[in-house]
């Protein structure tokens, strides 16, 4: 099916080669990606989290922001380097990036268990995007070609699509408002759209690190319902390389990794952007996200 | 999205679903083979914009088995005269979004092979053990049996599995199979 679906995009484009050295880029960046250990590096953690907080030496300060003040820093530098990383990202017209996931889910008696996942985008701005996602759970591929939004479940073969908005930012909201649908590394999209370091709390430069033999920086953020973590390139290009996000709501505090490798030079073409549903797909829709918080 | 199937049934679905619907989501956490377990949140994966159904949010069970309001929703489903007064009818819309909330809720699971995969017939367990009609109408699994055959009708795709209609839709990014009245 998939590969049905390659074939079917290649015929509709108008230039083959391109969109060919796209697939080759794929796997070859899979194949490079030796990930794998420092995501289940970080996953081992995770799994001894357990049922409750005080296992966590900061936990004592994460709900109040009077404890925070007293204990949690902001430091401006790390601030800013999440601002260049920001800036930098608004620079890239287009990108390609692989990554592996891990993401937690609570069991209703509070432990975490952890899965896995694949991730391959790459997007243009200011709304093309092809993102694949294949995890434990779920085989999932979104369109954006400046239209229309579409995601196809791959193994069941349906599909659903939306009008899209003018931006990816604004996909992402939308899919998250509307729709409880969450974009991969929404993150991207918003650091690369305007400034979000309002809401953090917390800030600290935790130094030096190596994520997939790259010397990064390593930052810790706090805010309002997560603790989070990014490893950002040194050098000219200070982009996000791994990104962890512990979720401070559920005491459980499960957590998201993801490991980014980066592709600036992406070659595509308009076609990728475009979801043409293999002969037996159905089209459903999207339950809609109820007004709940908003009203 | 409305379902405007769910009132026909009347005050047999309500009591059903009141019964019926609180076996189903309870038989979620139940046996499910190799990934059958329920979930009451999942980490979310940004920290630019919290979905208010993602990560800590979502977790919040207690909310989500309020069976009541379900129930309140077809009621008002039901009593179309209502339909004339334009204000109330934006409370039916309410209700109609938050029983598909009901279905999300089923969702929370989510993933748990997803129905991309195949095996589990949460339903059909169900049935078996609460000897009520086929399914609750308005209730959601996450996998139908593999024996359904899907079924367009005026441009919709169901899976009609014997005499048991589903609607799938997406629920987020998982798919999900909602119960509804054969749409003929």
């Amino acid at each position: 099916m998939y590969q049905d679906l390659w074939r079917k995009t290649i015929c509709a484009a108008a230039v083959v080669l391109p969109l060919m050295s796209i697939s080759c880029n794929r796997q070859s960046v899979g194949q490079k990606q030796p990930a794998v250990e420092e995501q289940n590096a970080g996953a081992a953690r995770v799994g001894t989290t357990g049922t409750t907080a005080p296992a966590q030496p900061e936990a004592g300060t994460s709900s109040t922001a009077t404890a925070s003040d007293a204990a949690t820093e902001r430091d401006a530098d790390a601030i800013k380097a999440l601002e260049d990383m920001s800036n930098y990202l608004r620079t890239l017209k287009a990108i390609q990036v692989h990554a592996t996931t891990s993401r937690d889910e609570v069991l209703v008696d509070g432990q975490n268990v952890t899965f896995s996942g694949t991730l391959d985008m790459i997007a243009e701005r200011p709304n093309h995007l092809r993102a694949e996602v294949i995890n434990d759970k779920q085989q999932r591929m979104y369109f954006d070609d400046g239209k229309t939004f579409s995601v196809w479940a791959r193994r069941v073969n349906y599909y659903a699509t939306i009008p899209a908005p003018p931006t990816l930012r604004e996909l992402a909201e939308k899919l998250s408002d509307e729709y409880n649908l969450e974009l991969p590394l929404a993150d991207l999209f918003y650091w690369g759209d305007s400034k979000t370091t309002g809401d953090i709390v917390g800030a600290i430069d935790l130094g030096p690190a190596q994520v997939d033999g790259t010397t990064c920086e390593h930052y810790a953020f706090r805010q309002k319902g997560a603790d989070w973590q990014v490893w950002i390139q040194q050098g000219n290009y200070p982009l996000p390389r791994k990104l962890v996000i512990t979720t401070t709501t559920d005491p459980a505090r499960p957590r998201y990794t993801s490991v980014m490798t980066w592709n600036l030079a992406p070659s595509f073409d308009d076609a990728a952007f475009t979801f043409e549903p293999p002969k037996d797909a159905k089209k459903i829709m999207f339950g809609r996200t109820p007004p709940g918080n908003s009203e | 999205m409305s379902r405007p199937m769910v009132g026909k049934t009347g005050v047999v679905v309500i009591v059903v679903l009141l019964a019926g619907g609180t076996a189903l989501v309870g038989q979620r956490g139940g046996g499910r083979g190799g990934g059958g377990h329920a979930s009451r949140g999942a980490a979310r994966t940004s920290v630019s914009h919290a979905s208010p159904n993602v990560g800590g949010n979502r977790s919040a069970n207690v909310d989500r088995s309020a069976n009541v309001d379900r129930s309140a929703n077809v009621n008002r489903n039901a009593d179309v005269n209502r339909n004339v007064d334009v204000n109330r009818n934006v409370d039916v819309n309410r209700n109609v979004n938050r029983d598909v909330n009901f279905d999300r809720d089923i969702d929370v699971g989510r993933g748990y092979g997803v129905g991309d995969g195949c095996c589990y017939h949460p339903v059909a367990r169900a049935t078996a053990a609460a000897v009520t009609t086929a399914a609750v109408v308005g209730s959601a699994v996450n996998s139908i049996p593999s024996s359904c055959s899907a079924v367009s009708v005026d441009g919709l795709t169901y899976q009609q599995c014997g005499s048991t209609w589903y609607q799938p839709e997406f629920s987020g990014s998982a798919v999900t199979y909602v119960v509804v009245n054969p749409p003929r």
